[in-house]
């Protein structure tokens, strides 16, 4: 079985295949960064149960706030595997096939641990004898989720995998044969962890510079999340950019170029923001790691455009016009976040209020 | 065929779609009504001056937020999932067709959340003016999201312009959208009041929770009314198709149109209940009551909606199958397998025939059918057909079964999957070849020498078809049979008598002897049977009838006759169920059950109740039945164009057709056709015409007389049959038959083998009633039944089937043939007196 003849055959798109990159790369940076503070932070309160005994107020912080992660986790994850679907539908509805009973169990996952958050959260003084347990509970969940998103990632870009579909129809087909995943799995674990301690380290920065006096103290730990995690991911990084098929790792011409360039750029803002890390100071790290983040976006992006290169393009994709949808939703898109703005602006006096 | 099937058996048939989507709707659409029902109540609590009402509306928001933000958003995204893995080519489609109007309800989602949990986290922090204002945000969001949503769920019920001009906005503001739109408004609001009633009747104060739940009470009222008023509108913007679909054509619709229609006033009774009575026994449980009769109402809408759809899951567009309509006939010629990327048997050879079946069956079952699950399952229909009957049911996929698209393989495909779906999804039915055991059956004694009298008898029919009512508890036999005998005087002008003489029969049956005497009338004694005989135990399909004609207290003339009988009926190739008899032969119970099951579905009749409370369901009692005499009710079709135009649209490509139903399959109990043209290889059509012109005939004659029903079985079987529809001449059944002369011009040998489309004109002119030229001999008193003429060749006796030819002239043909005329002549006959060509050599001779 040749992989090309199993390769659907994609449906055409209402506008050039560019407005849906932008599309899919901004919301997919949205995305990645409520997600990585949702996981970080499932991650770093197991690990303050289990292994900690001081950090109760970490701790306090992410059972409150974690169920709103997970809400605009799920948010923002739907407007990219909109435009995904988009431009590699053909791709990802079938690797999603191919491993349906795990795709689909992640609905069930998701909303255990979404439940679970909501528990921890308003159960969080009541039960203190479950918390190393019920942590746990969430953060594997959590993990569960990204493994089975790795996985589909993985596999919707490896067509020579597909075949083995024939032998196990049933969709329980996992990708373990491409060397990437586990490395790029971990990799985007620890880097969960970095941004979610780094993100506890922009609350209290906040908290610090409104006038709490205790919140200072509580910067060192968080940052040290975020130090040691980035720390590890430069191995884990290596590993998983060794991993990538030496066709990606010396691809040549313009792509090449651009992602060599994303990629040096990409590490150079991670190595900063370590070292603002180490040094503590957390809008410098948060500065920087949001430029390795967009850095490393765009990379995930020319890696898989270039892991598709020998059957796809998506300047292949037809396009029969109709501009006027999309005028709408940028239109609607555009008042959307002035409302949102609007409504955190009619809100923030009040908590200020209450506050002093 | 472009994507990959998720192999999903037990949990085929939509079930992830039901269990996920059900929810989410239900949820989702609580999550719009219930926004209106915070703000509100927050208003009220805000104008009464009540804390008490406040604090409720934060207790409500607490529970709407962990249910709406949590399960639905959850579910949302479960069914967008679930979607993809069923039918990627349809979700494929949507996404992006509707990419932009996905992405615009997205914003509103997001606008919801953020709002939603202001609202939560902000009562006692806001003033009222701007906490409201997050309240109506929230509702305006949730409300735009619904508006977004039922414009692409409507756009798949009705595409409307969209199939011609392809433009979004064609496809979004489709047919139904606005009566949808406000359907699911006014759904929502009556939610909001079934999900109000959970948490209003909880509050502690008596005074606050009896004020609460009639308030609630005030979301679910009004909104109801209204929204039965939408869904007329809705149903009224359905086009016709789509209407047919959900009312007429797809008998799944009934219970849940069904469900629907009793609900409403069931919630409304619940409602004002709720309002009415005080105690807390009573309220509690009914307000969980309540809230499950709404989960079951909206549920029920969901799937006559999707019915509606049927048999595509885009209109007119794209069929449940994935396959594009406008792909289906260059598929079908080129064959499924070979069309889809997704398969490993591009083509079907011996070995592969099996893995093929299961394949095709995967690609085109399972995107509806479960194996073995709760919704849909496929097995218990497979198990009802023999490979054959599944593979004629395939062929009218699409057409006498409209809910289910056209079969997409090609006729080798059709083959296989039928093969699959009989001999290996399920141990189906696999008719055996039945052995016969030949038995030698002498016919009565004649002295050609010193005979006065002879007797010649026959049946009016050659062969009867019998239900067994008694066993089965369905009757739709034919007629019991007349027997007809004349007695002949020999000598040189033979004279056929009747005057003084008794002619008696007696017919040996399992039971015990039927003996009666024949009435004289016009040269021929008759007697007809008071009903059907009961079938030999050890089958064997026909009885003997003992005949015997008395003179003056002496027997004067005595013969034997066959009476071709069998309860071989292949209902159960189709309908399932055992054979009752011996393992080869007869209805049994099961199948009956089958057959009424249907019947009660497609037609709205209850005649399963009938018969599992222990009566016989006598299709005469509606369907009329000229033969039997029996008038029926006004409406219904005659038995015959019922049963043959029903049929017909299932069973018009199979080469024998008949075979299915009738008792005349070599391979059956019955053993062959006897009659003398089977023999010579003439299959039924050549005198009935093929099954859909023959059903044609039948249901032609129908129409003329305005029976309803008759227009839509015709309209299945147009363009089908092998005569041009408007040639084909109307018949009444029984009455207007096959006439002999139409190929046998002037007694001539034939230089046509087709009878079919010319009738005899009424029951006087049928084969049975006529005479030789010479006016006084029975055609069927020399040549024997029809369908049993000499020399006819039964296969489980050589004699029984011309036992008065051996009688009388020792040959199996026909009485006088090859000049025998001293059968009844003593003098040698130049004049053929009978009808021209009685002096010949006779034709088609036997070994």
């Amino acid at each position: 079985m040749i992989p090309t003849h199993l390769i659907p055959t994609p449906d055409p798109l209402q506008v050039p295949w560019g407005w849906f990159q932008i599309l899919l790369s901004t919301t997919f940076l949205l995305h990645l960064l409520v997600m990585n503070i949702m996981l970080g932070w499932a991650i770093i309160a197991f690990c303050n149960h289990a292994f900690r005994d001081t950090i109760a107020d970490d701790n306090q912080l992410i059972s409150k706030n974690l169920p709103f992660t997970i809400a605009f986790t799920i948010n923002f994850g739907v407007a990219p595997l909109l435009f995904l679907q988009v431009l590699y539908g053909h791709f990802m509805y079938t690797s999603s096939v191919l491993m349906a009973v795990f795709w689909l169990s992640i609905v069930a996952i998701l909303l255990l641990a979404y439940y679970a958050t909501y528990l921890y959260n308003l159960q969080f003084s009541k039960m203190s004898g479950l918390h190393t347990l019920l942590s746990g509970i969430i953060a594997l969940f959590l993990l569960a989720i990204a493994f089975l998103f790795t996985n589909n990632m993985s596999l919707m870009v490896s067509p020579e995998s597909w075949v083995h579909y024939f032998d196990h129809p049933d969709g329980m087909l996992l990708n373990f044969e491409d060397s990437t995943l586990m490395p790029r799995y971990l990799h985007s674990v620890l880097a969960s962890v970095a941004v979610g301690g780094l993100a506890l380290g922009l609350y209290y920065d906040w908290q610090r510079r409104r006038g709490d006096t205790t919140a200072a103290d509580r910067i060192p730990s968080a940052m040290n999340w975020f130090s040691y995690a980035t720390i590890a991911n430069f191995g884990f990084g290596t590993w998983y950019f060794g991993s990538l098929p030496a066709s990606i790792r010396t691809v040549t011409g313009v792509t090449g170029a651009f992602l060599l360039c994303f990629l040096l750029a990409g590490i150079t803002a991670a190595i900063l923001s370590l070292i603002y890390g180490l040094q503590h100071r957390v809008r410098h790290a948060a500065g920087a790691v949001l430029g390795a983040i967009i850095c490393m976006v765009t990379v995930r992006e020319l890696v898989r455009r270039q892991t598709l290169a020998p059957w796809f393009s998506t300047s292949d994709l037809e396009v029969v016009p109709q501009y006027s949808p999309m005028i709408l939703f940028l239109l609607l898109f555009a008042g959307g976040l002035y409302l949102v703005w609007w409504m955190i602006k009619l809100v923030l006096p009040a908590k200020k209020e209450v506050q002093s | 065929m472009n994507y990959p099937a998720w192999q999903l058996d037990a949990f085929g048939g939509g079930f992830f779609i039901a269990l996920i989507a059900i929810v989410h709707v239900y949820v989702s659409h609580f999550a719009v009504g219930g926004g209106l029902f915070l703000v509100l109540t927050e208003m009220k609590g805000l104008r009464e001056g009540s804390s008490e009402i406040i604090a409720y509306t934060r207790r409500h928001t607490r529970f709407f937020l962990l249910l709406t933000m949590v399960l639905g958003a959850t579910t949302g995204v479960g069914i967008w999932f679930t979607i993809a893995l069923l039918n990627p080519a349809a979700t494929s489609f949507l996404i992006h067709l509707f990419v932009f109007a996905w992405a615009i309800e997205w914003v509103f989602f997001l606008a919801e959340i953020v709002s939603l949990l202001f609202y939560y986290y902000t009562f006692d922090r806001l003033e009222p003016r701007k906490h409201l204002i997050l309240g109506w945000i929230y509702f305006g969001c949730a409300w735009l999201s619904l508006f977004f949503i039922n414009g692409i769920i409507d756009f798949m019920l009705t595409p409307g312009a969209w199939l011609a001009d392809n433009n979004f906005w064609s496809g979004f503001f489709n047919p139904t959208f606005w009566p949808a739109l406000f359907f699911r408004t006014f759904m929502a609001l009556m939610l909001a009041g079934l999900f109000g009633f959970l948490t209003s009747v909880n509050i502690k104060e008596a005074g606050l929770r009896h004020t609460m739940v009639r308030y609630c009470g005030m979301w679910l009222l009004p909104p109801l009314i209204l929204l039965l008023g939408s869904a007329l509108w809705y149903k009224i913007a359905l086009p016709l198709p789509q209407q047919e679909m959900i009312f007429s054509r797809a008998p799944e619709m009934k219970p849940f149109l069904t469900l629907f229609i009793w609900l409403s006033p069931l919630i409304f009774a619940g409602g004002l209940t709720m309002a009415i009575l005080r105690p807390q026994a009573v309220r509690r449980p009914l307000a969980w009551l309540l809230l499950l009769l709404g989960f079951l109402y909206l549920g029920s809408f969901e799937f006559i909606r999707e019915g509606g759809r049927r048999p595509y899951i885009i209109h007119d567009y794209m069929y449940s199958t994935s396959i594009k309509k406008a792909d289906m006939g260059q598929i079908q010629k080129t064959g499924v397998l070979a069309s889809a990327r997704w398969v490993k048997n591009k083509t079907i050879t011996a070995e592969n025939r099996m893995d093929a079946g299961k394949e095709l069956f995967t690609l085109l079952c399972m995107p509806c059918h479960s194996a073995g699950g709760p919704l849909n399952d496929i097995l218990p229909l497979a198990r009802r057909f023999s490979p054959a009957g599944m593979r004629s049911f395939l062929a009218t996929m699409g057409t006498a079964n409209p809910y289910m698209p056209p079969f997409a393989g090609n006729e080798e495909e059709q083959s296989v999957l039928a093969d699959y779906l009989t001999t290996r999804l399920v141990p189906g039915i696999v008719n055996k070849v039945v052995k016969i055991n030949k038995e030698s059956i002498k016919p009565a004694p004649f002295d050609k020498e010193t005979g006065e009298y002879l007797i010649l008898a026959s049946s009016d029919k050659g062969m009867i078809l019998s239900s067994e009512p008694e066993l089965s508890g369905i009757d739709f036999s034919f007629a019991p049979p007349t027997l007809q005998a004349q007695v002949i005087l020999r000598g040189e002008a033979p004279s056929v008598l009747t005057d003084d003489i008794q002619v008696s029969y007696r017919i040996d049956t399992d039971q015990g002897p039927l003996l009666g005497n024949m009435i004289a009338a016009e040269g021929t004694f008759a007697a007809t049977l008071a009903k059907i005989p009961p079938i030999a135990k050890d089958f064997r399909p026909y009885l003997l009838a003992e005949i015997e004609a008395v003179k003056g207290g002496k027997v004067i003339a005595a013969t034997r006759l066959k009476i071709g009988l069998s309860n071989e009926i292949g209902c159960r190739n189709c309908h399932g169920g055992p054979w009752r008899q011996q393992g080869r032969t007869g209805l049994s119970r099961q199948t009956a059950a089958d057959i009424l099951a249907i019947h009660d579905k497609r037609s709205s009749t209850k005649l399963s109740q009938d018969f599992h409370s222990g009566k016989i369901v006598v299709c005469a009692d509606c369907h009329a039945d000229s033969s039997r005499g029996a008038a029926g009710q006004p409406g219904p079709l005659n038995l015959s164009a019922a049963i043959h135009g029903f049929h017909a649209a299932y069973l018009y490509k199979e080469n024998n057709s008949c075979t299915f139903c009738h008792a005349n399959s070599a391979q059956g109990a019955t053993g062959n056709m006897e009659d003398l043209h089977s023999t010579i290889g003439l299959e039924c059509a050549n005198c009935h015409g093929s099954l859909t012109d023959h059903a044609m005939s039948l249901l032609i004659e129908e129409q003329q007389a305005q029976k309803p029903g008759s227009a839509k079985l015709v309209a299945l079987l147009a363009d089908k049959g092998e005569m041009a529809q408007e040639k084909i001449q109307g018949r009444m059944p029984w009455s207007m038959e096959p006439d002999c002369l139409t190929c046998h011009v002037g007694f001539q040998p034939p230089d046509s083998s087709t009878a079919f489309n010319t009738w005899s004109a009424d029951k006087k002119g049928l084969f049975v009633h006529r005479h030789g030229e010479e006016g006084a001999l029975l055609c069927t008193s020399c040549h024997g039944s029809q369908h049993s003429l000499y020399p006819a060749d039964n296969a489980y006796s050589k004699e029984v089937g011309n036992l008065q030819p051996l009688q009388y002239q020792n040959n199996p043909y026909p009485l006088g043939a090859d000049r025998g005329c001293a059968v009844c002549h003593t003098v040698e006959m130049e004049e053929e007196l009978h009808h021209p060509g009685s002096l010949g050599t006779f034709r088609n001779r036997v070994e």
